[in-house]
């Protein structure tokens, strides 16, 4: 058989062309890129390991629940004992919430801090923007990027942490836990918003995403340690700019407190609170506002340079 | 279907410019523009500062302009910006990439991004990367590769989605005299097969000459020319090498007095005279014979693309006529 050289030449392809919903694609690259890296998959497995513990924890408190029922213990005083080490299921909950927020965060900073910076950095805008995407499209696909990330390390594992003690519960404290879940899942919806958007506004500020990672992530710290140390201090209004008090203080109020547990205190995993759950929920807002302004503005300048 | 659409973009031009106008500030970087482009391969011609850029980022719908009208391919600019880039393709200057992507991957995404689906958008990329020339190099990372290399991937992400009409910006620019020539015979085999029509933003006038058929002149925000290049060198002036027994003094001075401009031919002896618009070799007769200068030699010879670019940019009127 005789080889052929043929030229290769252009060819057009076939009309019409359906139109397809473009920010997906920009989604999917993003986190595909990001998990790339090793950083991206440590901190994933960190999140997982939070949502072991707390899954451990959660059991163990049912367990003992159920055996105190059935009079194991002997005598409360034992049963009461144990409770107070182990903490409520509530607590645990709650806990859960506040402590999955600070690994997210860190999620977060090493796999959404380049999102738009490194666009910035290595002017990437043009090449978005000279295809038939609008701003809005941009703006959803890296989105959904910053929301998939926490709803995946805190919303569902949320749900799953709950649907855990519900299955193994007691009747009782299940009737309890029912009630619960709706509160709960708002909680955890209120942390997915919060670290989505402030996620967003800081990588649109940013232009490098590695600064951006390790700005946003000790950007929490020192806010928190700002708001607890002038909170401890007596100047109650400056525990409001801690995000985590804010949202430990949310989260107790939707899923009615309850005790961590000795061990979760001597851990040192769980956030103070506010006095008020409505001015944190406000300064949450807050926060959650200038993270979209601060998007919407930047992207804006983007377009139009 | 695809040959009637052609048929259609064939009758409308390429790009139709009503008044249009673009200030930053108080600085005017487009001054009531008011042209229509055609052509197959258009070379968009102008030293820096002209208002190139600005001009492309209306026809992306990047910017609004503030005056005026802007249509690409029959379609508003300021009123369906989105399906105006769905039908051009756009590879822009400087070392734009998407971070940590290889070069099939950035075309891939670009194709996905205009509307391919994944599959079709992998097996497109591997061909165009193949017109380009891009090779085994494709699977490694952007980061790694050379300026020549950049350039075809930006092609070939302009290309991916089948564009009707190309925008180059400065494709050459960085580019060694290999490279550039090999880009050069890529874009004069897509003007001369089925691919886009191109339109390339240069100020480097040998990559016009080699690939374009038309071009637009700007100077500082306005279109000086726009037209087929042969009726651009026509336009500008004619010009004669000229060689005569006398003094030349009184011959310049006539020469000088009817608008034509005299300077060194090829031969020791000769000067080059280039004829004002308008104007014809009986002008210079007549300079001769006011000059008593007795003429043995009278060429005429075709201006190049430089001399005709230089005469239009230091005109004082723009293309419409009007003065700038």
């Amino acid at each position: 058989m005789k080889d052929e050289l043929s030229a290769i030449g252009y060819r057009r392809l076939p009309t019409p062309r359906t139109t397809r919903w473009s920010p997906w694609p920009i989604a999917r690259t993003a986190l595909v890129l990001a998990f790339r890296r090793r950083a991206a998959k440590l901190a994933a497995a960190v999140c997982g390991f939070v949502v072991f513990a707390h899954a451990l924890t959660l059991a163990g408190q049912v367990l003992i629940g159920r055996a105190s029922e059935r009079g194991s213990f002997g005598d409360d005083f034992a049963f009461t004992m144990l409770e107070y080490v182990t903490g409520q299921v509530h607590g645990t909950l709650s806990t859960f919430l506040g402590v999955q927020l600070h690994t997210t965060a860190i999620l977060l900073g090493v796999v959404a801090g380049g999102l738009i910076a490194e666009d910035r950095r290595t002017r990437a805008f043009e090449l978005y923007f000279s295809r038939p995407l609008s701003t809005l499209d941009y703006a959803l696909g890296k989105g959904l990027v910053a929301l998939l990330l926490p709803t995946v390390t805190v919303f569902v594992p949320f749900f799953g942490l709950w649907l855990l003690a519900v299955g193994i519960a007691p009747d009782d404290l299940a009737t309890e836990l029912w009630q619960l879940l709706l509160p709960g899942l708002l909680g955890a919806a209120i942390c997915t918003v919060l670290l989505a958007t402030t996620i967003l506004g800081a990588s649109a500020l940013g232009d490098r995403g590695r600064t951006v990672g390790v700005a946003y992530v000790l950007a929490l710290a020192a806010l928190g340690g700002f708001a607890d140390a002038m909170a401890h201090a007596g100047h109650a209004w400056a525990g409001y700019f801690g995000p985590l008090r804010d949202v430990q203080t949310i989260a107790d109020a939707l899923l009615r407190g309850g005790a961590p547990g000795l061990l979760a205190a001597t851990l040192d995993v769980r956030a103070a609170t506010n006095d008020s759950a409505w001015l944190s929920g406000l300064a949450l807002a807050v926060m959650a506002t200038g993270g979209l302004a601060a998007l919407t503005i930047q992207l804006r300048r983007a377009v139009r340079g | 279907m695809r040959e009637n659409l052609l048929d259609l973009c064939s009758l409308a031009p390429l790009v139709s410019l009503q008044r249009v106008g673009k200030r930053f500030g108080g600085f005017v970087a487009l001054r009531g523009i008011d042209c229509e482009i055609e052509g197959r391969a258009i070379g968009l011609l102008g030293p820096n500062g002209a208002g190139k850029t600005t001009l492309m980022r209306v026809l992306l719908g990047l910017l609004a302009p503030d005056d005026g009208v802007a249509t690409v391919l029959g379609i508003d600019v300021v009123r369906h910006p989105e399906q105006v880039r769905a039908r051009i393709g756009y590879a822009m200057e400087g070392p734009d990439r998407i971070g940590g992507l290889s070069g099939l991957e950035s075309v891939a995404y670009a194709g996905e991004l205009c509307g391919l689906r994944r599959r079709a958008a992998v097996l497109r990329a591997h061909e165009i990367l193949d017109l380009v020339g891009l090779d085994d190099a494709r699977m490694r990372p952007v980061e790694e590769y050379s300026t020549g290399m950049h350039q075809r991937v930006k092609l070939a992400m302009a290309l991916v989605h089948d564009p009707e009409l190309l925008l180059l910006d400065e494709p050459t620019s960085g580019l060694d005299p290999e490279s550039r020539e090999d880009l050069l015979d890529l874009i004069a085999r897509l003007r001369d097969g089925v691919g886009p029509a191109v339109i390339l933003s240069t100020h480097l006038l040998h990559d016009v000459e080699r690939t374009c058929d038309h071009v637009v002149i700007m100077h500082e925000g306005t279109v000086r020319f726009c037209g087929p290049k042969a009726a651009l060198q026509a336009e500008s002036g004619t010009q004669f090498d000229v060689r005569g027994d006398g003094e030349l003094a009184g011959f310049t001075q006539a020469l000088a007095q009817a608008g034509a401009t005299v300077g060194p031919g090829r031969h020791p002896e000769s000067v080059v005279v280039t004829l004002a618009a308008g104007h014809d070799v009986r002008t210079i007769w007549w300079a001769a014979d006011v000059g008593h200068l007795r003429l043995f030699h009278l060429e005429p010879r075709a201006l190049s693309l430089e001399e005709a670019f230089l005469a239009a940019v230091r005109s004082d009127v723009d293309a419409a006529g009007a003065r700038p």
